[in-house]
């Protein structure tokens, strides 16, 4: 192959490495973590992550995974989880924040209930849907606008520095008694 | 012939003196308001003030939490027709998972604390609904003595069973409830740590 298909061919290789890259860097993450609930709602962007947790090895003995119809009511189940001492991670993309926001501050922000959210960013470069950068580049706004804290990793965070990240997340969530979200972009930006 | 609807409040009284000891979601609004003012503060109620439509959730994840942590009682949810409503995709998961939970679906037909305008439920069979969600049980009750029998079958029924309890639409006089929701959580942990304690000192005895 020459010519435009053949740069065309190194990116779509590029973009499925850094894909499969931080894939690994999120379950690394999310198994440091040793979670006894994982919740999760369908995203291709995390099709490796959730692959993992679903019939892959994380799918282990003792541990639940199951969809959450809906974000709002993932978590509504993690808040009951987490009064009961359990270790939940909700896993979503970032076009279901606005599902959840009711939710979120009805139930974990005033109750001090801490989560942590794995939320995958879509609708930046790369994306192939045609509207969903609609609700998508809105999130952090709508994040900052409900008070929920957020962190972001993307190309500026080094891949190798990403597990310890969002197990730092987990313990910051629990550390301030709230919910917080780890946005983290799959898509290569 | 006059048929005699089942008042709220009594049915809170009911099921909080046939379940003392068992943890308890309350759904917000008149639930919470009238199971304080029939049974007061309570260290097994965990009161939702304003989370319409994830009372079911919550305590699907507190089934769930407690299972992890080898209980075997129930957890119940005592939830109104109009929040359940809000929130009926909780149920598929509830069939899905299976936990030990009993809930309590408070049937008036309306949205009694805003004002009593109408939901959905007339046309709504819940009992159809869950058993189509896969869950192990449910049933509708009118009197108080099938809200007798019904519990009794609940509690010595592997879960989740969902109970509809037909009510009218009267009304205790409460005053607003104005706890600290941060308080309310801890303090339901704390019941919680006591009773697990509790039953962890129980089975080494």
């Amino acid at each position: 192959m020459t010519g435009a298909g053949a740069v065309a061919e190194d990116e779509r290789e590029s973009q499925q490495e850094i894909l499969e890259q931080r894939s690994a860097a999120i379950i690394a993450g999310i198994e440091a973590i040793d979670p006894d609930h994982v919740m999760h709602l369908a995203s291709s962007t995390l099709k490796i992550v959730l692959s993992h947790f679903i019939d892959g090895p994380g799918a282990r003995r003792g541990r639940r995974v199951f969809a959450m119809p809906r974000e709002e009511e993932g978590v509504a189940i993690a808040a009951g989880l987490e009064l009961a001492g359990a270790r939940p991670v909700l896993i979503f993309q970032d076009n279901g924040i606005g599902n959840l926001l009711t939710s979120l501050l009805t139930l974990c922000q005033p109750y001090h209930l801490p989560l942590l959210a794995i939320v995958s960013r879509r609708g930046g470069l790369g994306e192939y849907n045609s509207l969903i950068h609609t609700i998508s580049e809105r999130a952090e706004a709508l994040l900052d606008a409900a008070d929920v804290r957020w962190f972001q990793l993307d190309a500026r965070t080094p891949v190798s520095r990403w597990s310890t990240e969002i197990e730092r997340a987990w313990a910051f969530a629990r550390t301030t008694h709230r919910p917080v979200f780890v946005l983290v972009n799959l898509m290569g930006s | 012939m006059t048929v005699v609807s089942l008042g709220r409040a009594e049915v809170l009284r009911f099921i909080d003196a046939a379940v003392p000891d068992s943890p308890i979601v309350l759904s917000l609004g008149g639930i919470a308001r009238e199971m304080l003012a029939v049974a007061g503060r309570k260290g097994n109620h965990f009161v939702s003030l304003d989370a319409m439509g994830q009372t079911v959730s919550v305590a699907l994840g507190l089934a769930l939490g407690l299972e992890k942590r080898g209980s075997t009682g129930k957890v119940l949810a005592i939830e109104g027709d109009g929040s359940l409503l809000m929130g009926l995709s909780a149920l598929s998961t509830v069939g899905h998972l299976k936990p030990g939970l009993l809930v309590y679906v408070l049937d008036n037909g309306v949205y009694l604390a805003t004002g009593g305008q109408p939901t959905a439920s007339a046309d709504i069979d819940f009992v159809a609904v869950a058993i189509a969600c896969s869950w192990q049980g449910a049933r509708e009750v009118r009197t108080v003595e099938e809200l007798a029998a019904a519990t009794d079958w609940a509690l010595q029924t592997e879960g989740p069973i969902l109970i509809r309890v037909r009510i009218g639409t009267a009304q205790l006089p409460v005053r607003y409830f104005l706890a600290d929701p941060a308080i309310l959580a801890e303090d339901f942990r704390r019941w919680l740590r006591s009773s697990m304690h509790a039953r962890d000192s129980r089975q080494c005895s």
